[in-house]
């Protein structure tokens, strides 16, 4: 076997095609992941013993199955049931569902860090409660739930490699049809790993950066 | 009710066959597991070691492992490596391919248990007439412990979880069935669902002594 150059880079150019589709998806199940995860950490709040439950119930279950039951259960099972779901929106929707129940964890116990004392006392000294939002809790709020959030979209942005599996047109998936087309497995995969390994490896060093900066402020 | 009339019909079809791809999933999980955490070990003491060249390898083996998607690594070991004359079984590709990588995040929380260890500690436990043995027990132990305890639980149900995707790479376990049975009996709804019920059976219990254990390190840690 012998390594081609002018190959390496036109299977790196289709690859290259799949990584936008990653990031795609990476992003909107992001999005979806922050807005549940926020949204249920507030309800888990609630004074209602079953809406606290439903809570529960909602966080085990999507961290308990695996994501890849989870996608065909909303690609293949709901198609099956008359539902019919784009890969796309398929791949939002687990990952983003899943997602949301780790993030709810996340939001908790940033909103546990901050003592409620200190919306008080940002009333006592004057400040509108909007103000005592914007300059006191949300600051400390997002200083403590970023590194965690961080992490989770680095582990997303891994995660969706599975997403290849109901089709959507990511990394993996170009890379499966590479092979299937060229059958040059080493070179293709190799590839693939290196795609991957440029897009997270900088998201992880910003992170740590972040996780520095938090254990100083502490 | 039409939807459940499909499980009666082929209940003592699927259940033998999900039964015993159960059984590999769980296989795959613990020998994954104990791959994950002897590399673990490995790792971190090879960061950490003196001799030249050895921590920086490790280092570039765990961040190159935790920068690529676990899928990317089993088709890397189980499809990249046949033009390479290395052909792997899907089964012990699925084991090695998922302790490559879980081991790579041990490594990291064995780091922090061993470096959260300062020496001073045992020279102080013993510096009050404590014994070697003594210190151990009593001050060592329970530190270490309490930061490498909680991960270490957590990892077990990442990787039950993660061993589906090893489906994608065909080993025979629990999400291959399902989808092999799937395409069979056209019941695609019926068979993911039971199979995520499954997983739930068995990540469940995991996860609520993971919590348990957790809460109870973290008392008093603040």
């Amino acid at each position: 076997m012998s390594f081609d150059f002018t190959q390496a880079i036109k299977f790196t150019v289709v690859l290259l095609r799949g990584a936008v589709m990653t990031v795609e998806i990476t992003a909107c199940s992001l999005v979806v992941a922050i807005i549940l995860g926020i949204f249920m950490a507030i309800i888990k709040t609630s004074r209602f013993r079953t809406v606290r439950f439903f809570v529960a119930v909602y966080i085990e279950i999507f961290r308990d199955v695996p994501a890849l039951t989870m996608l065909f259960i909303l690609y293949f099972g709901l198609a099956y049931v008359g539902i019919k779901i784009e890969p796309f929106p398929a791949a939002v929707i687990g990952l983003g569902l899943i997602g949301g129940a780790i993030l709810t964890e996340v939001f908790r116990s940033g909103l546990d860090a901050l003592h409620f004392g200190q919306k008080d006392a940002a009333l006592a000294v004057g400040m509108t409660p909007m103000m005592a939002m914007r300059y006191i809790i949300l600051p400390q709020a997002i200083r403590i739930t970023l590194p965690p959030v961080g992490n989770y979209a680095i582990g997303l942005l891994k995660d969706t490699a599975i997403v290849s599996a109901i089709a959507a047109p990511e990394i993996m998936f170009w890379a499966r049809n590479l092979v299937t087309s060229t059958f040059q497995t080493t070179l293709v995969y190799v590839l693939a790993a290196m795609i991957y390994f440029c897009m997270s490896f900088p998201l992880a060093q910003v992170v740590n950066k972040l996780e520095e900066k938090r254990r100083s402020w502490q | 009710m039409g939807f459940w009339q499909g499980y009666f019909e082929y209940w003592d079809y699927w259940w033998p066959q999900l039964a015993i791809a159960a059984g590999n999933t769980i296989a795959i999980t613990f020998l994954s597991y104990i791959f994950a955490v002897v590399l673990g070990i490995i790792l971190a003491f090879g960061r950490l070691s003196k001799i030249r060249y050895i921590p920086g390898l490790c280092r570039a083996y765990i961040e190159f492992i935790r920068g690529i998607p676990a899928l990317a690594l089993l088709f890397l070991i189980y499809f990249g490596l046949v033009p390479l004359g290395i052909i792997v079984d899907s089964f012990s590709a699925a084991v090695i391919g998922l302790g490559m990588n879980q081991g790579a995040y041990l490594a990291e929380v064995f780091r922090g248990g061993i470096e959260a260890l300062h020496k001073g500690q045992r020279e102080a436990a013993l510096s009050v007439g404590m014994t070697p043995a003594k210190a151990y027990r009593h001050i060592i132990m329970p530190q270490a412990v309490r930061i490498v305890l909680p991960p270490l639980l957590n990892m077990l149900i990442i990787l039950l979880k993660d061993s589906s995707i090893c489906s994608l790479i065909s080993t025979p376990e629990l999400m291959l069935r399902a989808k092999d049975l799937a395409s069979m009996s056209f019941l695609p709804m019926h068979l993911y669902l039971l199979v995520g019920v499954m997983y739930f059976m068995m990540a469940f219990p995991l996860s609520m002594v993971a919590r348990r254990v957790e809460a109870h390190m973290a008392r008093g840690r603040k």
